[in-house]
């Protein structure tokens, strides 16, 4: 993406000549490398190379976008071109493009190596299995009116699917899934999760039915505060119930919640919004009040966006969505907290979650849990769902908090309005009172 | 580059054994809210090639002829395991001309009227997106197939907020035009779906009689669907009946598209007859294993993917339809499912399924009160099995291919 920028910021000058007006350039170049594994055999590789830019302009309460593919100087002046016909605007002049940024045509270069590595690992430790392996590349560039030209650059890596495990009751099939920024050390992670997760087990029972005291274990209480504190704090989640109470005391003065998109070693950070805003940390709950709401510029108050405009790709206009979700540590230890439960169930994995923002109520997908008995490991227990309403739920959770933070990679994606974006988070243990579980189906 | 040099290269690789798909695509839509009020244009170009190097199948694709070239190159250097390959079809048929497309209707306020009086004031219109777009498809490869087509829709999505008292519920529908907007249908659905969760009243029966809107038909129907793509049927399918006597499933897209993502003519294939299990949806590949012909239902759901086995146009049919009406007199003690509350959740192979609805209790063939929220849990076979009324009403839904249903009438189901 070799834009002049000058040129850029001239063009998108006069569609933003008044405060509070936006108007923006947004080019993505992606490479995604797509593996299918069927018990050591890889039976499907596939390689996508996409460019798209968008241009947009915000007024008020109307906006214009538009979207072409490329991400090239002349994609850039055909999105603008076409942004200024909507907005009744001067066209630009007609003028040949600049030859293709020679950058972009860069070839993917550890593709094999992930190839081998991964064949390696799943052959050894869990052989029999279905998996699909993702490793995704993108580059995206914001040229937006008065402001600095932003860059954000993420690798990412995600491994989904199903293993054959062996149990002390025979082979049983278990579900994984694995996300992950790519780094140097991401594949030893990823093997010993593997392994952890294909350890020995007992024959699972039903999960009971009825309401229930939790443990959200191994960092996933992470997803379970995006769903219930996140999406309710997102700015253009206008029938909230948490709209109304700013401030308020809604959970236990222990707890700090926050949403950290500057977390670079988890699934959802980046350097720069998808609006070029610089992110910053914002608490969702401080000390058990209700914190700020995560907003983008069109839903920014005077204070600026918080860097959450986040899109899916080039063709989606930017919400204001959660990135990283970060519990803050407490002080129990593993025993303690199972002490403090005393009956009830631990969960360290969620399969999936949503919330109905107007009504406030929740259900996350457990795909195995293990019943506690008077403060200790009993059952293995199969999935189910956790339910509950928002304002309840965390008014019931416990002033007890695990003292180790744990990152939860089978936490990945997001989907709002069809727009799915890369989330993450991490957790120390959190004890909830009284939630509704009923066993999957 | 032009998709020759892109043909030649695919033909240097892999003689004999390559496909090779171009989209291009344009829409606009509008979006309306309280807040805000969006319009937006897109044009969209993909490519895609399929082929199998040295035995082995790989799969690329890029929004430009040069990227695709670039994928091509990288795909190719992955160690994959062999796959014979399919047989390609041949056939070849002229593209048609591109044409503009208009801005989509502007409906927000009719709807909103819409929703308010079909809800009597419990619901209103939150936000309503409406998109109107053109896909034009081309495929060609190796064996000489070279076709073309175009595809014209109608669709978008409608946010409604239902709110009484303290209590207050959110309605997302998805919906899909293929003539004439149809206002008062999707005002009744939303109206339904944010609205009658408020009531705060459960299932008043803990079993009876079961009526299913065309809207939850179609959603129970979609998820049975890998039930017609599974190479070997479950085994309580091969016990016996798959579904009752006076049930058909039909998947037939001709109205939709002359052929599938691979090139194949569309054509009516029928997958369950007088409750009997009686067909399978095939793309090349599918059809390749099973030593059977392909039926046209190689899917792409974008030039991203490669096209797998999926239904195209799903739907329930019967020789002997009933008016809703009928249907709803011959209820003695049940519940009417007016939208569901949560995804249909279908394990084909566990045979069980788990439907969250609101609704509308029945008695003695009359509405009695909403039903806020409630849930039936079972097996999947007695639930096909249990149908003993099919009506005339049938709608299409996006799902995200269209699945048809008209009213259903289950006649013992137990509810939570």
């Amino acid at each position: 993406m070799n834009w002049d920028e000058t040129a850029i910021h001239r063009w998108l000058e006069p569609l933003a000549g008044r405060g509070g007006e936006i108007a923006e350039v947004f080019g993505e170049t992606l490479t995604e490398l797509a593996l299918e594994w069927r018990d050591g055999a890889l039976g499907e590789a596939r390689v996508r190379r996409e460019e798209g830019t968008s241009a947009r302009r915000r007024a008020g309460g109307t906006e214009q976008f538009v979207f072409v593919p490329g991400a090239g100087d002349a994609a850039v002046r055909e999105a603008v071109r076409a942004l200024r016909a909507q907005t009744g605007s001067e066209p630009l002049p007609i003028r040949s493009a600049r030859p293709a940024d020679a950058g972009a045509a860069e070839a993917f270069s550890d593709g094999e190596r992930w190839a081998r590595r991964l064949s390696a690992i799943l052959s050894r430790h869990a052989p029999r299995h279905a998996f699909s392996f993702r490793l995704r590349e993108t580059e995206r560039r914001v040229v937006a009116d008065g402001r600095r030209t932003s860059l954000a650059v993420r690798r990412l890596v995600s491994l989904e699917g199903r293993f054959t495990a062996a149990s002390r009751a025979g082979d049983e099939e278990r579900p994984f899934a694995f996300h992950a920024p790519a780094s140097e050390g991401v594949a030893d992670e990823l093997k010993a999760q593997l392994c952890a997760a294909a350890a020995p087990r007992d024959r699972a029972v039903p999960a009971p039915a009825g309401e229930t005291d939790v443990i959200l274990s191994g960092g996933c209480a992470a997803v379970f505060f995006h769903e219930v504190l996140g999406h309710p704090l997102e700015a253009d989640a206008e029938a909230s119930p948490l709209r109304g109470l700013p401030d308020a005391r809604v959970t236990v003065s222990d707890l700090d919640v926050s949403d950290d998109p500057r977390r670079l070693d988890l699934f959802g950070g980046y350097e720069h919004d998808d609006e070029g805003t610089a992110p910053r940390s914002v608490r969702l709950v401080a000390s058990g009040l209700l914190g700020s709401r995560l907003t983008d510029r069109a839903h920014a108050p005077a204070a600026g966006s918080t860097g959450h405009g986040r899109r899916a790709g080039p063709s989606d206009p930017p919400l204001p969505r959660g990135s990283n979700v970060i519990v803050a540590a407490g002080s129990a230890d593993a025993d303690e907290m199972l002490r403090r439960l005393g009956n009830g169930l631990w969960i360290e994995e969620f399969a999936g979650g949503s919330v109905e923002i107007a009504s406030g109520s929740f259900r996350l997908r457990f795909p195995r849990a293990r019943r506690v008995r008077r403060g200790r490991l009993a059952d293995e227990l199969s999935g189910g769902v956790l339910a509950g309403e928002l304002l309840p739920a965390l008014g019931a959770i416990e002033p007890a908090l695990g003292r180790e933070v744990r990152a939860c990679r089978s936490f990945g994606w997001c989907a709002r309005g069809g727009q799915v974006v890369p989330v993450g988070g991490a957790a120390p243990e959190v004890l909830l009172r009284r939630l509704m579980v009923r066993p999957a189906p | 580059m032009k998709s020759e040099d892109l043909a030649r290269e695919l033909g240097r690789r892999a003689r004999g054994q390559w496909e090779l798909y171009r989209k291009t695509a344009e829409s606009r839509e509008t979006e309306f809210s309280r807040a805000l009020e969006r319009t937006a244009w897109r044009r969209e170009e993909g490519w895609a090639a399929r082929w199998w190097q040295a035995g082995a199948p790989r799969f690329a694709a890029a929004s430009s002829p040069q990227g695709l070239l670039l994928a091509l190159e990288e795909a190719g250097r992955l160690p994959v395991a062999e796959s014979p390959a399919p047989e390609w079809p041949t056939r070849v048929a002229a593209a048609p001309a591109e044409t503009s497309v208009e801005p989509p209707p502007d409906v927000f306020e009719d709807l909103a009227r819409a929703v308010a009086t079909a809800s009597r004031g419990d619901a209103t219109l939150g936000a309503l997106s409406v998109r109107r777009g053109r896909a034009t498809e081309r495929i060609v490869n190796a064996a000489g197939l070279d076709v073309a087509q175009e595809h014209r829709t109608l669709d978008g999505v409608a946010l409604c907020i239902g709110r009484r008292g303290s209590r207050a519920h959110e309605a997302r529908l998805p919906f899909r035009w293929d003539g004439a907007p149809d206002l008062d249908a999707l005002a009744r659905r939303l109206a339904d779906a944010a609205s009658l969760p408020l009531s705060d009243r459960p299932a008043p029966f803990s079993s009876g009689q079961w009526l299913l809107d065309p809207a939850v038909g179609a959603a129970v129907l979609a998820a049975a669907a890998p039930l017609f793509l599974a190479e070997r049927p479950p085994r309580w399918v091969l016990r016996g009946q798959a579904a009752a006597r006076l049930l058909s499933v039909v998947d037939d897209a001709s109205r939709d598209a002359a052929f599938d993502g691979e090139g194949v003519a569309t054509r009516r294939t029928p997958l369950v007859e007088n409750g009997q299990l009686v067909g399978r949806l095939h793309d090349l590949e599918t059809a390749r294993r099973a030593g059977a012909d392909p039926t046209g239902h190689g899917v792409r759901p974008s030039f991203r993917l490669p096209p797998r086995a999926g239904p195209r146009r799903l739907f329930f049919e019967t020789e002997t339809p009933a008016t809703p009406a009928a249907l709803l007199a011959s209820v003695t003690k049940g519940l009417f499912a007016s939208a569901l509350t949560a995804p249909v959740r279908v394990d084909v192979g566990a045979d069980r399924y788990e439907i969250e609805f609101t609704g509308i209790s029945i008695v003695a063939g009359r509405a009695g009160g909403p039903v806020a929220g409630a849930r039936s849990t079972g097996r999947l076979s007695e639930l096909l099995r249990r149908i003993s009324g099919v009506s005339t009403d049938t709608v299409f839904f996006p799902s995200p291919y269209p699945a048809g249903s008209p009213t259903l009438l289950v006649e013992r189901a137990s509810f939570e």
